[in-house]
């Protein structure tokens, strides 16, 4: 038997995957109750269309969170208040139904991302359901033609739906069609100043700023038309889609995990009832003691911390969990009634990061542990993740392969192994140079992340090697998914300049027989990668 | 001293009652039994003989407040605490829920790692 906690992520995630395959059949059935919406000839016809929509809604509302669709079920939440109202009123804001109608039918998109699932069967379904995740939509306002099929290009390959639009008029166009997720402007553009001043940091669409220069000035425009990100030029397109990937990953992100320390249960329960609503996941410790069990079971992302506590001290409780390693990226905040400064300095001073006064009101205690969840995981990925390609970096691939192989082995199940490396690719950095290589390897990253499952591994081995454990997955399954990978990688056209290239990879693919250590199965995935490249390069060879 | 043990779930979304479930059984170590509507709660709530209820608050049918008020003539619900579950939480909802009996009310999307100490908290500040 497996490890009781890992067990139950797994049963939690096949519960969602089933949790998306349901969704994949009521969501189109919503969506066509939308249609029947706009369709309706009055009020009399739309209002039991609405009621019939609005309880789909709040069911969303209340399961998606769940199974770790966040952004779907706040989607739902927010639609669903909208037609609770219009059924309350006896009638539909004319003005306001079109917009209602599509971000009906758009809930589906919210639907294909996030998730904590992938399954465990049946595989080769849960494969092909598959499709692309990252269907995120962006436009880019680009005036020079080179630069901008460029990036349009390289978005696609990194798995965006990316359109270039040269001139303001015809991306102001795309835009009311209200399809986009998210805007890249160059601020050199002709109709840059006027675009960015007509929008406010309030503006719903996420935006990107590349601009020539990179001063003080620029910048402090680029905040204040809203962007979340800027890049200057010469762009390195990686970091450009970094910055997206971020954005969308904040967006889509799992719900931030926080503990509450306090004594007094009425008020740790009430703090824990705001933040839940704001769709964190939040658990109260009310007995300093058990603390540190909390922390090893719970791992919360943000700790909020009482300062007066009966039998130890918030700080002194700060300095016990400082005392341990593993818990250093853990943002400490102090609840505290003390508004004497220089005694919330002496707390700071032992240990903790932040100290918010008692009464707090519940704007300010969300927007408190919000941003530090936030920084504290932007950190946490920026040390644990490669920076080039957002995976596991060596020594953490290699430790996820030994761990499922240990499961392997224990559970009886099948698992694959797989190596993978991008063909001749000495030739791609000396003829293009390094940042043309670059998007290549985060082009094959992207595609991996995408066509494998939640629960598979993948890690970057070396420079252009890649490794990846599927776990519940026979080697003829992983060869046919790393096989469709493959056709699609050797699809890609990439760019250097104004010259276009393709590329190729060599896998090798091994099964674990339930014996092999993870060293051995190492092994004999590479001896198959040999085995590929040596047969001709661009192939996926199962190791026999 | 009583002790919690089995938990009775009323719930009409199969997949929140199989989340539901799997957590209080496997985090809690709780028995769990789910039921799909107010009206199989009735049915089977002396048979199951339950420590703790959860009801959702909108069901088809009978909806959580009417089942709660059923349930009320078959258990005693001093001793077998009922918790609401729910999407929408206005607090004079929240007030409302507690007027009929439920002693809290569990906020929707729950999290499946902390459902079932949110459950043993709620019913140690009944019976602690």
């Amino acid at each position: 038997m497996a490890d009781p906690a890992a067990e139950l992520q797994r049963q939690l995630q096949l519960l969602a995957e089933q949790f998306r395959q349901r969704l994949q059949r009521d969501l189109p059935e919503l969506s066509a109750q939308a249609e029947a919406l706009g369709k309706a000839a009055n009020e009399a016809a739309r209002q039991p269309l609405l009621l019939a929509i609005r309880q789909q809604l709040h069911k969303l509302a209340g399961s998606a969170g769940t199974f770790g669709f966040a952004a779907l079920g706040e989607q739902a939440r927010r639609l669903e208040q909208q037609g609770g109202a219009w059924l309350y009123a006896g009638q539909c804001d004319g003005s306001q139904l079109p917009a209602f109608i599509a971000d009906l039918q758009r809930l589906s998109a919210l639907a294909g991302n996030a998730g904590p699932g992938g399954s465990s069967e049946p595989l080769a379904l849960a494969f092909e359901n598959r499709r692309t995740p990252l269907d995120q939509r962006i436009a880019i306002l680009e005036e020079d033609p080179v630069q901008g099929q460029s990036v349009e290009l390289t978005l696609q390959n990194f798995g965006y739906q990316a359109r270039w639009y040269a001139s303001a008029a015809e991306l102001s166009a795309r835009l009311a069609q209200q399809d986009v997720d998210a805007l890249i402007i160059d601020s050199d553009h002709s109709a840059a100043p006027e675009l960015l001043a007509g929008r406010t940091s309030q503006s719903g669409l996420p935006l990107l700023v590349i601009s020539s220069s990179n001063d003080f000035a620029s910048q402090l425009r680029a905040v204040r038309a809203g962007a979340v990100g800027f890049l200057c030029k010469p762009l390195n397109l990686p970091s450009l889609e970094n910055a997206l990937q971020r954005l969308f990953s904040l967006q889509q992100g799992q719900p931030y995990r926080v503990l509450i320390v306090d004594d007094d249960l009425e008020l740790a329960n009430r703090y824990a009832l705001v933040l839940r609503q704001h769709h964190m996941h939040v658990q109260v410790c009310h007995e300093p003691s058990t603390v540190l069990e909390y922390m090893a079971r719970f791992a919360p992302e943000v700790l909020l911390l009482d300062v007066q506590m009966p039998d130890c001290e918030g700080p002194e409780l700060a300095q016990i969990i400082r005392f341990n390693d593993d818990w250093l990226r853990v943002p400490i905040i102090y609840l505290s009634a003390e508004t004497d400064l220089s005694r919330q300095m002496q707390a700071l001073l032992r240990a903790g990061d932040d100290f918010v006064t008692k009464p707090i009101s519940d704007n300010a205690l969300i927007t408190s542990v919000f941003s530090r969840a936030q920084r504290a995981r932007q950190l946490s990925n920026a040390l644990a993740r490669d920076s080039l390609t957002g995976l596991l970096k060596h020594a953490d691939i290699k430790e996820q392969v030994s761990y499922e192989v240990a499961r392997a082995i224990r559970s009886r199940r099948p698992t694959s192994v797989v190596m993978l490396d991008i063909d001749h690719f000495k030739q791609v950095n000396d003829q293009h140079g390094h940042p043309i290589g670059d998007n290549v390897i985060r082009a094959l990253a992207n595609l991996l992340r995408q066509r494998l499952r939640k629960i598979d591994s993948l890690g970057r081995y070396g420079g252009e090697e890649f490794l990846a454990v599927l776990p519940d997955c026979s080697g003829e399954q992983a060869q046919k998914v790393i096989e469709e990978i493959r056709q699609h990688f050797t699809r890609l056209t990439f760019q250097a300049g104004q010259q276009q290239f393709h590329c190729s990879f060599s896998a090798g693919v091994v099964q674990s027989n339930g014996e092999q250590s993870a060293g051995e199965l190492l092994h004999l995935a590479d001896q198959a990668l040999y085995a590929a490249k040596h047969g001709g390069r661009n192939q996926v060879r199962l190791a026999v | 001293m009583a002790e919690l043990k089995r938990i009775l779930h009323v719930e009409d979304d199969r997949s929140i009652q199989a989340v539901a479930k799997l957590a209080l059984e496997t985090l809690g170590g709780f028995e769990v039994l789910s039921c799909l509507s107010g009206q199989e709660a009735l049915d089977q709530v002396q048979g199951f003989n339950p420590d703790f209820i959860l009801l959702d608050v909108m069901m088809p049918g009978m909806d959580g407040p009417a089942t709660l008020s059923k349930l009320r003539e078959l258990v005693d619900i001093e001793q077998v605490p009922v918790a609401f579950m729910t999407a929408k939480v206005q607090p004079q909802e929240i007030e409302q829920y507690r007027q009929l009996g439920a002693r809290e009310v569990i906020v929707k999307p729950f999290d499946p790692m902390t459902l079932a100490a949110q459950v043993r908290s709620i019913w140690s500040r009944v019976h602690g």
